[in-house]
């Protein structure tokens, strides 16, 4: 064996422990980001292969060409399609089968009268096909739906739900329909299209309630007969269908309906995690940089003695960087195997709450290893490779001096670097924020702005230390002066061991301030623009939830104790080429329960070809007030729309306005997303609320809150968002306390003669254990108060960079009491991390200590 | 020896035995010494390398604890005491200088020399403490580190800081082995100046026969056992002694 090989691979052996911290950073970042690559190709074959198999009997689909997507939505809408077609269909040859599918948004009421699902994924209603090969759907228990009322439920949604066969609950479709399940369905062998929830009726009923007009379908699923292959079943569709109709292979609509999924469900998952794997490796960064910098400074003698043996500065530079990739590639190995693990044990933990994971093996393809171990390996090999050329430089002389650990401070060059970086940040952040709003810009900016840190931590760390520990003194007497002056000792160690802690935190941090502003931004946007009493809605978001009953907006209307009540309903269409989201209202009314700001024009006259925009999208547009636009709506229609009126921004509005008489002859499932509802003169609020809800409770009990209820469930979804970030950055805070705490247990050892004297004369166990704690929690504080400044300015920055460049106003927000929390939170990662190393100096032997050498 | 005008001791050993390791590979470092180093004298301990007398100076001081016999410090019997009591008694009643390393490096001088008081919360005696800073001649490095004096400073700090606390005995090992001979004789001077002045107690594990000269008397231990005692030594004396134990042995 190579001599510089065996030298590293003896000192590995002889100092493990030393190295524990660096293999659980390694570790940690690299099981996290196998482990998110792993399940997220598993997640998606298993998808996958559950739409292929249940829509293996679909040789083709027959749906409209077009669709039109708003902004911001996973999925455009397309023109339905005649069912009279499927007659013509029929007749082609080579055709087995054809039945129509009739499919729209059906949310079900459980039987404790609370909605299911509609917290993302979809909640669908559709006609139950009865082609067994056609409908994707199976029958596990009862029997298909037979006549009018009777449904099939998939099994995930009715075990949420709480029903059985035989019961009788409301289907919001958002009309409520009382419905009685006859049957549970299985999708693909699994008890629901993940949490898709799918309540399947007649085709009659389906008609009825799913769509505007009778004899529409969604799409029409086509069988092929024996012998023709999808390709050519899609070829001999083509001359029978109308223009603006296409057919595409069961696949191809496979392949869609995965990619869907995966677009609103996995995309967003795997870009999470991947965001955390990436925060923990970059924690890890400082730790193994700041591990092997300590190692390396501790083995001065050693590799001093070996370069005055002969050895070139090569060759202990590269048994040091042995050392590391020795570190690295078992720490990457054992992430491989912890990765994998927990991926399938996520696997098996899902359905536990509830989320029905596809089964199947995992699924490892070469890129998830090979990603994960190169990054450990890069991750590691660069933290190492600084000290490793350091520890080539050393002068064959030092083996004769004193060890001495690396007290210098902060360089000139390095304040000046540090110094011109922060300003370059500052500029391109300030500049992306106000100047020329461009996230990209800010982006930069921020990343800079972490490496100004970065850099200028020893030159700071002095003086924060200083400062930070100024009250230790009097109030430790001198076990805090000592802890004080051991954090002072090397402030470059100082500064490296609290930079992990400090990214973390300003990570923490960043979201806390975005979170809290887009609080405050929403809770604003209703306090500004929502001038009702009370709103009716349904809570729900993404493409679950099925709105609220059109007729229940005049329903309210008609109470005594009610003045106006006013629903917003939603609908897209394309304005001059482009897919936009249209909101169906009353004009009218719309001002008495909305602060609409400064209106051009009047609201009143809309008529059925008139169109209301907001400011930005008139300025936009180039459209004032008289002008004329072209609006194709999804059943291919193209209308010409006078702009009657131009208001100022509302969030809650939305940017354009139709009269339900103009959308009426386009218009598909109807519904309103809220109500707002203003009380007479003189009406409690009380009664008003209580007569509201009343009213509401026969239109499938949707929610009815006061505006300040309003606020604060809109902006519910962020606190859910908010825990979730927390739960997975805490696995950097963990990582950021295992780096102090490997600094310390080097610290200690370097110290042995130091604590045995300090034993010798009278420190007891207690104080020694505090001394070290309180240098633990004063690197910590260093760290927090860096990482809580870095976050939130990182945070105004975004805010302010996301306000110049999206339309919509945010508001800046600091959280004072999460932000406590956060340093709290920092604090205590301090003291936790100085328990071992603490224990450890304090079981030192007074006399081995005092006797070291 | 005089058994019933002896002088009160300030510290003692009974029958002490101190065995390093088990079995075959078992060293008595000390094997039944009995000794009282007599409040207000300077007792110097000296023998050849492996005799035993650090391990003794280390087991008086509760350092280290005895495998067999008692050790006192005034009436208190060390091996009765809990960790935390032996350092609580280390700390009030027990001074300490070192060969090396006596000195805690992010203290400055004043801050070491109070450092005992200062992790016992007292404020001490601080005139005592101006005239000790007086004595060893420091008064123009009190704020300087450790690092910025020589090791003869360094030593003389250490002293200071033995007696700081008014001990009922100060305990050096070696206190001049890494000196030169100008500054060893300076901290020899000033350990017995402060017997003499203050009627303060030392003990003191020394190989040079220059420094036990310093002493009131001179105990001599072999192999682990106590062999020989001498009032009033000089150098000359001392060397000769220590030559008839290399003759015998």
């Amino acid at each position: 064996m190579n001599a510089s090989l065996r030298l590293s691979l003896n000192s590995l052996r002889a100092h493990r422990r030393r190295f524990a911290g660096t293999f659980l950073a390694v570790f940690l970042g690299v099981a996290f980001l196998t482990g998110t690559l792993v399940m997220g190709d598993t997640l998606r074959a298993s998808f996958g292969s559950m739409f292929g198999e249940a829509t293996s009997g679909t040789d083709a689909v027959v749906r409209g060409a077009d669709a039109i997507t708003a902004p911001g939505e996973a999925q455009g809408v397309r023109r339905p399609v005649s069912i009279s077609l499927v007659r013509s269909i029929e007749r082609v040859p080579g055709v087995a089968a054809a039945a129509p599918q009739i499919q729209g948004a059906g949310q079900l009421v459980g039987a404790d009268g609370e909605p299911v699902g509609g917290q993302g994924p979809p909640t669908l209603a559709g006609n139950w096909i009865t082609d067994r090969d056609l409908n994707p759907y199976r029958i596990a228990e009862g029997r298909a739906p037979a006549g009018p009322g009777e449904v099939v439920v998939n099994r995930g949604a009715a075990a949420k739900g709480g029903l059985e066969i035989g019961d009788t609950t409301v289907l919001r479709t958002p009309d409520p329909v009382r419905v009685t399940v006859v049957g549970l369905a299985t999708f693909g062998g699994q008890d629901g299209m993940a949490q898709v929830t799918f309540t399947g009726m007649t085709r009659a009923d389906a008609e009825k309630y799913l769509t505007e007009r009778p004899g529409q379908a969604t799409s029409i699923q086509v069988r092929a007969a024996d012998g023709v292959s999808q390709r050519e079943l899609v070829r001999r569709l083509a001359p029978v269908l109308p223009k603006g109709v296409e057919a595409i292979t069961g696949q191809q609509s496979a392949r869609e309906n995965t990619d869907m999924i995966s677009s609103q469900f996995l995309t967003v998952f795997t870009a999470f995690l991947l965001v955390f794997s990436g925060v923990a490796l970059l924690v890890a960064t400082f730790s193994i940089h700041n591990t092997f910098a300590i190692v390396v400074a501790q083995r001065t003698r050693e590799n001093a003695l070996l370069r005055a043996l002969g050895a070139a500065r090569g060759q202990v530079t590269a048994a040091a960087l042995a050392e590391a990739a020795v570190v690295a590639l078992t720490a990457s190995a054992a992430g491989l195997a912890g990765g994998t693990g927990v991926a399938a044990g996520l696997q098996a933990l899902f359905p536990a709450i509830g989320f029905p994971f596809p089964e199947g093996a995992l699924v490892i393809r070469t890129p998830s290893m090979v990603l994960p171990l190169a990054v450990g390996l890069v991750v590691c090999l660069g933290s190492a490779l600084l000290p490793a050329v350091r520890a080539g430089r050393t002068a064959p002389l030092a083996a004769l001096r004193e060890t001495a650990v690396d007290t210098s401070g902060a360089s000139r060059s390095r304040a000046i670097t540090g110094t011109a970086l922060a300003v370059l940040a500052l500029t391109a952040t300030l500049s992306g924020v106000l100047a020329s709003p461009s996230l990209r810009l800010a982006g930069a900016g921020a990343l800079l702005a972490l490496a100004a840190f970065v850099v200028l931590g020893p030159v700071v760390a002095t003086t924060a230390v200083r400062l930070l520990g100024g009250p230790l003194d009097r109030l430790r007497g001198v076990t805090g002066a000592l802890a004080r002056r051991n954090a002072l000792r090397s402030p470059k160690r100082t500064a490296a061991t609290a930079s992990a802690l400090m990214t973390g935190v300003a990570v923490v941090s960043l979201f806390t301030v975005f979170g809290a502003s887009l609080k405050a931004t929403m809770d604003q946007t209703v306090s500004r623009s929502f001038a009702g009493d009370v709103a009716v809605s349904t809570p729900s978001f993404g493409a679950g939830g099925s709105g609220l009953s059109p007729r229940l907006a005049p329903a309210l209307a008609r109470l005594p104790e009610v003045d106006t009540a006013v629903g917003l309903g939603k609908a897209v269409a394309e304005v001059d080429g482009a897919g936009r989201e249209l909101t169906v209202t009353d004009p009218a009314a719309l001002a008495r329960a909305f602060d609409l700001g400064t209106v051009t024009g009047s609201l009143r006259g809309l008529g059925s070809d008139g169109l209301a925009l907001t400011r930005t999208e008139a300025d936009r547009q180039h459209l004032r007030p008289g002008d004329t636009a072209r609006l194709t709506f999804t059943d291919g229609r193209t209308d010409t729309f006078t702009v009657r009126a131009v208001y100022g921004p509302s969030q809650l509005v939305g940017d354009y306005v139709i009269t339900r008489s103009a959308w009426a002859p386009h218009r598909t499932q109807d519904s309103d997303r809220l109500i707002a509802v203003t009380f007479g003169r003189g009406v409690g609020a009380g009664a008003g609320e209580a007569a509201v809800k009343r009213a509401a409770a026969r239109y499938g009990n949707p929610e009815v809150q006061t505006r300040e209820e309003y606020a604060r469930s809109s902006a519910g979804g962020i606190d859910m968002m908010l825990t979730l970030v927390y739960a997975l950055l805490a696995l950097a805070v963990v990582i950021a306390l295992l780096g102090i705490a490997n600094t310390l247990t080097l610290a200690v050892h370097e110290r042995t003669r130091e604590l045995g004297l300090l034993r010798a004369v009278g420190q007891t166990r207690a104080q020694l254990r505090a001394m070290v704690r309180w240098e633990s929690v004063l690197v910590a504080a260093f760290g927090t108060v860096g990482g809580l400044g870095l976050g939130a300015f990182l945070g105004w920055a975004l805010v302010k960079a996301s306000d110049g460049v999206s339309d919509s106003a945010f508001v800046f927000a600091l959280p004072p009491l999460r932000l406590t929390l956060v340093a709290l939170v920092g604090l205590t990662a301090g003291v936790l991390a100085a328990l071992r190393p603490a224990r450890r100096a304090a079981r030192l032997d007074v006399l081995r200590a005092v006797a070291a050498e | 020896m005089t058994t019933t005008t002896e002088p009160r001791a300030a510290a003692r050993v009974v029958d002490a035995v101190k065995v390093y390791g088990a079995g075959d590979t078992a060293v008595r470092a000390l094997d039944g010494v009995g000794l009282a180093f007599p409040a207000g004298r300077f007792t110097a301990i000296m023998g050849p390398s492996g005799s035993g007398k650090s391990t003794l100076m280390h087991c008086a001081a509760g350092l280290d604890t005895l495998t067999s016999g008692t050790a006192w410090i005034g009436d208190t019997e060390l091996g009765a005491l809990d960790d935390r009591r032996l350092t609580l008694l280390r700390r009030d009643r027990v001074g300490f200088v070192f060969q090396a390393f006596n000195l805690v490096p992010t203290l400055t001088v004043a801050e070491n020399i109070t450092l005992p008081l200062d992790l016992a919360g007292r404020r001490g005696d601080r005139e005592w403490i101006d005239a000790l800073v007086d004595v060893v001649g420091l008064r123009d490095r009190l704020h300087h580190r450790p690092s910025e004096l020589s090791g003869g400073q360094q030593q003389r700090v250490a002293v200071a800081r033995a007696f700081a606390g008014r001990p009922d005995v100060v305990f050096a090992d070696e206190p001049t082995g890494n000196l030169d001979s100008r500054s060893g004789g300076e901290v020899l001077g000033l350990l017995g100046r402060a017997v003499r002045q203050t009627e303060r107690t030392v003990v003191m594990v020394t190989h040079d026969p220059v420094a036990a000269a310093h002493a009131d008397e001179v105990v001599f231990l072999a192999d682990g056992r106590l062999v020989d005692r001498m009032e009033a030594p000089t150098a000359d004396k001392v060397l000769d002694r220590m030559k008839a134990f290399e003759v015998r042995s």
